[in-house]
């Protein structure tokens, strides 16, 4: 039994290690971290793994890692997750004044947006809260669709929906701002 | 001017997650009013960046060292002990195959895939087994090359069977590269492609037995369809319609009818 478990492990689980680390990277910030959610992940992912029958494992493992991460925040950052719902208040206030991607449309943005030298955006990504960071994440680098996004992290397609557009209005902000 | 929700509507037009009635709705739009054409225009800027931000440095090889060693000590809960009968044993067989194989220790599996008793080898079994394999590895490939003209006639000596391998990139799916799998005792070219973070394995056959159709197995979808004399495989995780996008578009590059078998 052991040996089967250990095979579906090697099957489904190790080949999808750089995925989950990339997940975990995101949601703690740092690689270090990044490798203890991972490690965390992987034990509960072999425990679980004579439940998973067929399905996507891709989006299996996703969520264990994303909860695994989740556990690790509240442990070790709580405030980070306080505000998981919600954009932090000011960032808000920013966005509901709005202007700036008016303003902005005048500039040659795209070319802008175009390049991250600076990484600007991959910080203004760090600065997001972690319910759109994950979100822009599954979408952008691990190419998930909406629904999948909503499987792995719990929350109705709809919400999914808005947090990648206002996440991606929030950093199109940013950028404009800091171009400027 | 594009309010919040105009926004949000882009960003899932932008993500092909519109419903074919708004999609149209967004285009009628996008094809009058400038200030949401640019703001499309910004999104996709955005998310073409965004690709390279997000991704970074894979997991270090001491996690996955870490990661194996520590399964190796602890077992899972004890629970329902599988019912399955050999098929159970054979996929344990193939994944000792896949770890051997990460292992440097290859020899084994070959020998263990000779033995497996039950008659004929599950071919798609072999194939999965190909494509997690390739996964496993530091490269899902052991040619790396975007050029048909490279990749193909490197099959030449490898393989009995040297396929087309159409340049689909400019419906995104970039050609990566090729390897050798080993289906039934015998190696047989694999071609590479990827779809943003997916990869693509299309395991070309020569044989024409089985039906045409698609599967899941293990999380991963597989579609195979025949062309002459040939059976193609593709084993992928992509979801279901994107697998059958590429399928159609592949058959249809290299000479075969799209959508034959749909209904």
């Amino acid at each position: 039994m052991t040996t089967l478990a250990r095979a579906r492990f090697s099957q489904l689980v190790l080949p999808r290690l750089d995925e989950g680390y990339r997940l975990a990277h995101w949601l703690t910030g740092n690689a270090t971290d990044a490798e203890d959610v991972m490690q965390e992940a992987c034990l509960r992912a072999y425990r679980a793994i004579e439940g998973f029958a067929e399905g996507n494992a891709r989006a299996w493992f996703l969520t264990i890692v994303r909860n695994t991460g989740y556990s690790w925040l509240q442990r070790h950052r709580p405030r980070a997750v306080v505000f998981a719902d919600d954009l932090a208040p000011a960032a808000r206030a920013e966005l509901e004044i709005g202007g700036a991607l008016t303003e902005a449309a005048e500039t040659p943005e795209a070319t802008l947006i175009a390049r991250d030298d600076a990484g600007q955006l991959a910080r203004a990504v760090e600065a997001l809260p972690v319910a759109f960071r994950e979100a822009l994440v599954l979408r952008e680098y691990h190419g998930l669709s909406y629904r999948e996004i909503a499987g792995v992290t719990g929350v109705p397609i709809g919400t999914v929906m808005s947090r990648l557009g206002r996440a991606r209005q929030h950093l199109l902000v940013r950028l404009a701002k800091e171009g400027r | 001017m594009t309010d919040d929700e105009t926004l949000l509507l882009l960003s899932a037009y932008a993500d092909g997650e519109l419903s074919p009635g708004e999609v149209l709705a967004m285009e009628r739009r996008l094809a009058a009013d400038p200030d949401a054409r640019a703001m499309a225009e910004r999104l996709r800027a955005l998310s073409n960046t965004l690709r390279g931000t997000l991704a970074g440095a894979p997991a270090p090889e001491s996690l996955r060292a870490r990661v194996i060693a520590q399964i190796g000590f602890s077992d899972p809960h004890p629970s329902r002990v599988g019912l399955r009968s050999w098929l159970g044993s054979w996929r344990a067989l193939a994944a000792t195959l896949l770890v051997g194989l990460v292992g440097g220790a290859a020899l084994g599996g070959g020998a263990a895939y000779l033995d497996r008793p039950g008659g004929a080898p599950d071919t798609g079994e072999a194939v999965l087994a190909g494509h997690l394999r390739g996964l496993a590895a530091p490269q899902p490939f052991d040619v790396a090359s975007s050029d048909r003209h490279v990749v193909k006639p490197w099959f030449n000596g490898r393989t009995t069977i040297a396929p087309d391998a159409p340049d689909l990139s400019d419906q995104g799916f970039p050609l990566a590269g090729g390897r050798v799998d080993i289906v039934a005792g015998i190696p047989v070219p694999t071609l590479v492609y990827r779809r943003d973070r997916h990869v693509i394995s299309v395991t070309v056959i020569s044989a024409t037995d089985g039906a045409a159709g698609e599967e899941r197995r293990d999380g991963s979808t597989i579609e195979r369809w025949h062309l002459g004399d040939l059976t193609y495989w593709a084993v992928s995780d992509l979801n279901l319609r994107d697998l059958r996008a590429f399928a159609d578009l592949f058959r249809t590059r290299t000479g075969g009818q799209a959508g034959l078998r749909r209904e």
